[in-house]
């Protein structure tokens, strides 16, 4: 393949003259990671899908709760040139709503169904966001936050199960010595039945 | 004709794991598909949020059942990455020797699941008893048979018991000569090929459409895009070894390059035993505490070829001991759920099995 860091040189190249980037991130020769404003991200993409990074690998979200935001991450790969790209932009996590990109890459669609129903990001432009896809009727709030927690929602949604008490071993009556014996002499005798 | 709605799984011959496709079928003529997956959701991604790193590694084989070494090694190299530290260099040779045994174990397991929607069970058993000898090797070198916990951050678990190589080259000749019985049973069979010849087409706009990598991709679009080739990981880079492609995607195409893989992989585990170096296999990565060792802040994706395509963990790190968050890329994601809906309908009932099979959807890693 071709020499790779040109490939990361060429990328930060490319970026930097189109967009206002606030911050880039050189993770090794293979990966690469820009931090854009929200209004940016669709121009980016078709600027590096115009570019050869033709297939967007994943999508998804991170909580930052103490930032009030949510981080929103599409990773894009060109199998010539072969760098990944990370994209990321953080958007308000009371209302965080983000625009589709289906019509740049088709693929993304199930991705925002998924992160819709994980972190509860809004992808208007995707016919089908809203839909549950993984999650059977959940009522709760989205559970890829930090905030959520599922020891206090599994208390609060099933009943507390009830466990009897070992009865050989625990219950006090059957832990008398009489009793033990009696054990022993019942198991000797199964171990010389098994032998006939 | 009236519409029928039917399901394909998650109890059925071809359907492997827990995801139903449900259809609405015209004849044998599906006019709509849509998978409906959930039913083996286990929370993983929230699981690894609420465990330490190293305590992750007993958790992370499980996203994906039947190949469960790629989630080790995606996991410890994002680990290493984000950590900023190189591993012994016989660890890289052991880890390449797992990933390609992993690899022969999924193209058999993958192979023998094609007499499922064909009805043709021999081969299944076949390849299943194979693959057994597989878990045999395993059993012995990790102490496991299908979840290893064998790849950690910081190299692997421990060395090599002595006199493996000598199974291992076994077990490898028992293969190759047994390749061209495979073929005779599976891809060369009369009554198989009429099933898989021509049929479940892939051209190569629905590829960078979906977003297939993998198998589907490299026998359409003609190309080595394998990320052992282009992004080689481990030591990859010192192996001589082709990728099969071809362009023109049918089912057949599709396993044959499969089977193309098997050789290549023995190939690629013999030079590794030839290769591999002595040394350590393990660095320590908690520096007095074993078990809550931080790691510095960070965003990685961490990408491996597995056996069905890009598989990847993007990681991130706020300098804790747990990760902040860990988002698993499956490899099946693609054609598993916007391929179902869009490219299944207009084929018949029969193939929507091999569409599930031939492009290696695996239910667990679509429910993470």
């Amino acid at each position: 393949m071709m020499n790779s860091m040109s490939n990361v040189e060429f990328l930060k190249a490319l970026m930097t003259q189109s967009f206002k980037l606030v911050e880039t991130d050189v993770i090794d020769q293979y990966q690469v990671s820009f931090v854009l404003k929200q209004d940016d991200v669709h121009q980016a993409l078709i600027t590096l899908k115009n570019a050869g990074w033709i297939q967007m690998s994943y999508l998804s979200a991170i909580d930052w709760p103490d930032e009030n935001k949510i981080e929103l991450v599409y990773i894009l790969m060109n199998w010539e040139r072969p760098v990944h790209i990370q994209i990321r932009t953080k958007v308000d996590r009371n209302d965080p709503v983000m625009p589709s990109i289906i019509n740049i890459y088709p693929g993304a669609k199930y991705y925002e169904r998924e992160c819709y129903e994980f972190f509860g990001v809004k992808f208007p432009g995707n016919p089908d966001y809203e839909k549950q896809l993984i999650l059977e009727v959940w009522d709760d709030m989205p559970p890829l936050r930090k905030d959520f927690d599922p020891k206090a929602y599994s208390d609060k949604k099933f009943t507390k199960r009830e466990y009897k008490e070992d009865y050989l071993v625990l219950s006090e009556q059957n832990n008398k010595k009489e009793k033990r014996e009696e054990r022993k002499t019942r198991a000797e005798s199964l171990k010389g039945g098994q032998k006939i | 004709m009236k519409q029928m709605k039917l399901f394909l799984g998650p109890q059925h011959p071809g359907m492997h794991g827990n995801a139903s496709v449900h259809l609405y079928v015209d004849g044998d003529i599906i006019k709509k598909s849509f998978l409906l997956p959930g039913m083996l959701h286990r929370g993983f991604e929230k699981g690894m949020e609420r465990h330490t790193w190293i305590n992750n590694i007993s958790l992370i084989p499980r996203v994906c059942v039947v190949e469960p070494d790629i989630n080790e090694m995606a996991f410890a190299m994002g680990t290493e990455k984000l950590l900023g530290i190189e591993v012994p260099e016989r660890s890289h040779w052991i880890r390449m020797i797992i990933l390609e045994l992993a690899r022969l174990s999924i193209h058999l397991m993958a192979y023998g699941g094609l007499g499922g929607p064909t009805g043709n069970y021999t081969l299944m058993y076949h390849a299943h008893a194979d693959r057994n000898s597989i878990l045999d090797i395993f059993e012995q070198i990790t102490g496991h048979r299908v979840y290893h916990q064998y790849i950690v951050p910081g190299g692997v678990r421990k060395d090599l018991p002595k006199g493996i190589e000598k199974d291992i080259h076994a077990f490898l000749d028992s293969l190759e000569k047994r390749y061209e019985e495979y073929r005779d049973l599976g891809i060369e069979n009369p009554s198989i090929v009429a099933r898989i010849k021509d049929t479940i087409m892939l051209p190569e706009a629905v590829v960078w459409e979906l977003g297939v990598t993998g198998i589907g991709m490299r026998s359409a679009v003609g190309k080595p895009y394998d990320l052992r080739k282009v992004m080689p990981y481990a030591r990859y880079d010192q192996v001589e070894f082709e990728v099969p492609t071809s362009i023109y995607s049918d089912a057949r195409s599709r396993i044959d390059c499969k089977l193309k893989e098997i050789i290549q992989s023995i190939s690629i585990i013999r030079q590794c035993l030839a290769k591999m170096p002595e040394g350590p296999v393990r660095i320590p990565l908690g520096r007095g505490q074993s078990m809550r060792w931080t790691v510095p802040k960070g965003y990685v994706y961490s990408p491996v070829e597995s056996s069905r395509g890009e598989f990847g963990y993007y990681m991130v790190s706020n300098g804790g001991t747990n990760p902040w968050r860990v988002g698993v890329r499956g490899a099946s994601y693609p054609q598993g759920l916007l391929g179902v809906e869009k490219y299944l309908p207009g084929t018949r009932l029969d193939d929507a099995a091999l569409w599930i099979d031939t492009m290696g959807v695996c239910s667990p890693e679509i429910d993470r």
